[in-house]
């Protein structure tokens, strides 16, 4: 490994977030990563938005809540872990997050009718970018709050993983101001007769649409609005906020891949797009990595040479065993070799001295402490 | 009962990363290869079927590959566009509307309006006729994968329901419909034969074939290691790497390992197979082998596609 190791890397952040397409074993990186941080003494943190709840079964608790919650000492001496500091996890429920917020933020008066307006529950349950929002203002929450050295985050499972980095841009291009305030004007909730006197044509085709559609928006966007202005004031602030904390010094990027072809350019392109959003990633985990048996000198033995190999194979197992044995093998050196070789290219086009972390594909799931804490051999060394 | 891989409406659904695209590729195949029409649509732009397909993206009119097989990309927001412009004829004016910010909150205020358009020009795909029979003999469809892209399927329904009269409500009722028919449509899922996997997979099958109420289709397994190595012969190959030196014992040592790990997954995929048939045991089930190769390409789909060939045994092909 050139330049630092994800060790240096984890223990100089404050902040490690997981990216990565779905299926790759991010939850059980940023877990492993989060088991890692109590063993050595940090008040740690891990942010879920896993759906499976896979990270609660792997932490050992049943379910988790919308508040931080401890791993109990039983569960880690169970597995013989002793941890220096405690591990807390939490599990974030975007609609659960929505109304967080609203309670949080919104005039007492103006909270039921937010949030039994049908607008709003649209938006909190479907609009794009909303669950990756809420994490990233949760993920400020936990900063800001001081009582964790670290905070490890684990992203929503999007296609290109990249939702989330552009969601509090999203949002905050969603909440526009000037839009906003031109929804709350009265002539807007009065209805379409006022609208009409403003603007004919754009009035005529509006209701057109609600005819077709038998949505009827935009009374309810503007109620919407209307009671929500007061929370909307300082959002721009906080969403500024949600850019310091994910861009700042304190933050590390970690992108988890495995080496197959498809995830390999996710990841590339991941790769690129926070780079263009001023989110560099600092370190690489690539999971699930089939070993290869190399040529271990010039001249030396060759693997990948069928006919040695089933001599060899021969020799030790007879005629009979030695077939399959030595397709097997075959099979795997071929699956490695191209794993390699997709590495390697990824790696190239890296900053050098990115720290990348190996973990072998494992043949069983890793769901309880002891196999995270197992992984930590190959992410830390 | 019309056999499940005999029916015109495929839908493959599955969570991110069990290969969900590559099976619909195979699927698409595997039909024009049994002289099917055969239409292969990825439901989000931007996917890998087309390439899968040996074909670049066509978003919206159908690109054919070989004669017997096409493919197309659908745009939601495009096919709402396209939607909205044959409700109201007033294109000039529209083009303005869709540009304006009341528009963009218009869509998002009805959430679902995109996927229902999506779900809509899949719909109007399969129904399309020439002369008197469908255009296409197979419709073969890939999901999203958030959400193990039931979404998408639950839209049609949401509609229905939630949507006040209008046109939207009537044509969501004729998607829905056609959804829903068991002569016609398919909802596959795939999923790989591991803990985590089985058990999402057996929950996204309670959702289709119960609040969906859709005609579930084949579970199909994909990634199966099947070789296993018995115990003594393992102990023979032990034997014989403790003895040996060197690179020989390297050697010895990886195919040990290798034989070893491959005979686990053999043993874990058998172990959640039999989950999977215990807990769906009137689906049909596929399994397909795992592929080690060093790149995938379109041989190892081909590889996919016979072993769906099989599973499939399809009556022959009805041609005019």
């Amino acid at each position: 490994m050139t330049g630092g190791t994800l060790r240096d890397l984890v223990a100089r952040h404050r902040v490690v977030i997981s990216a990565g397409s779905g299926g790759v074993g991010k939850t059980t990186v940023a877990a492993s990563i989060g088991l890692w941080g109590a063993l050595e003494g940090r008040r740690t943190a891990v942010l879920t938005i896993d759906p499976a709840r896979r990270l609660a079964s792997s932490l050992g608790l049943e379910t988790l809540g919308h508040e931080p919650r401890e791993v109990a000492g039983e569960i880690f001496a169970a597995q013989g872990l002793t941890p220096k500091a405690p591990l807390w996890a939490m599990m974030l429920d975007q609609k659960g997050a929505w109304d967080a917020l609203v309670d949080r933020y919104a005039p007492p008066d103006a909270r039921a009718r937010i949030l039994a307006n049908p607008f709003y529950q649209h938006l909190s349950q479907t609009f794009a970018g909303s669950q990756e929002y809420m994490a990233i203002e949760q993920l400020c929450l936990l900063v800001d709050g001081g009582a964790y050295d670290l905070v490890v985050v684990d992203t929503p499972p999007t296609r290109h993983a990249l939702d989330f980095l552009e969601a509090p841009k999203r949002i905050d291009d969603f909440l526009d101001r000037s839009v906003v305030k031109w929804f709350v004007r009265p002539y807007f909730s009065a209805g379409w007769s006022a609208l009409r006197a403003v603007n004919r044509t754009a009035s005529f085709l509006l209701h057109r649409l609600e005819q077709a559609t038998g949505v009827s928006a935009l009374a309810e966007i503007s109620d919407f609005f209307a009671s929500m202005s007061g929370l909307f004031e300082n959002f721009h602030e906080r969403i500024e906020r949600a850019y310091e904390v994910l861009r700042g010094p304190e933050t590390a990027f970690v992108v988890v891949s495995s080496p197959e072809e498809q995830v390999l350019d996710d990841a590339e392109y991941l790769a690129g797009k926070m780079a263009e959003l001023r989110m560099p990633l600092k370190g690489v985990v690539m999971n699930r990595v089939h070993a290869e048996l190399r040529r271990q000198k010039r001249g030396g033995f060759d693997p990948d040479d069928e006919v040695a190999v089933a001599e060899v194979v021969t020799r030790a197992v007879g005629p009979a065993a030695a077939p399959p044995l030595v397709e097997n093998f075959a099979d795997y050196q071929a699956l490695a070799r191209g794993e390699q070789l997709r590495m390697e290219q990824f790696r190239a086009g890296l900053p050098k001295k990115t720290p990348l972390a190996v973990v072998p594909n494992f043949t069983r799931d890793v769901h309880d402490l002891a196999s995270l804490a197992a992984m930590h051999t190959y992410l830390f060394g | 009962v019309t056999p499940v891989f005999a029916r015109r409406l495929h839908f493959v659904v599955g969570k991110g990363g069990v290969g969900k695209t590559t099976v619909t590729a195979a699927l698409a195949r595997m039909l024009a290869r049994a002289g099917r029409r055969t239409l292969a649509i990825e439901m989000e732009t931007g996917g890998r079927l087309p390439a899968m397909l040996g074909t670049s993206a066509s978003i919206g009119t159908p690109r054919q590959v070989t004669p017997e097989l096409a493919v197309v990309s659908i745009d939601g927001r495009a096919a709402l566009e396209e939607y909205l412009g044959l409700v109201i004829p007033v294109k000039r004016l529209l083009s303005t509307v869709f540009a304006s910010r009341i528009y963009q909150y218009f869509v998002a205020a009805a959430p679902g309006l995109k996927e229902l358009m999506t779900v809509g020009k899949v719909w109007y795909e399969t129904t399309r006729q020439e002369g008197s029979r469908p255009l296409w003999d197979a419709v073969v469809v890939d999901s999203p994968a958030t959400g193990h892209g039931l979404q998408y399927l639950r839209m049609p329904q949401a509609a229905r329901e939630t949507f006040g009269a209008g046109i939207v409500q009537r044509e969501a009722a004729r998607v829905v419909e056609l959804l829903q028919d068991a002569r016609t449509t398919a909802v596959h899922l795939v999923t790989l034969a591991e803990d985590m996997p089985v058990t999402e997979a057996l929950e996204a099958h309670a959702q289709l074939t119960g609040p969906l109420a859709l005609p579930g289709g084949a579970m199909i397994v994909n990634r199966v290691h099947r070789r296993r190595f018995a115990a003594d012969v393992l102990t023979t190959l032990e034997r014989a790497t403790a003895a040996a030196a060197g690179a020989e014992q390297a050697l010895l040592h990886a195919v040990a390992d290798r034989a070893v790990e491959e005979t686990s997954w053999a043993v874990i995929n058998a172990q959640q197979i039999e989950r999977l048939r215990a807990g769906i045991p009137t689906t049909p089930l596929v399994e397909l082998p795992y592929l080690f190769a060093e790149e995938f390409g379109a041989e190892e789909i081909d590889v996919i596609a016979h072993a769906l060939e099989e599973a499939a045994a399809l009556p022959a092909a009805r041609r005019a």
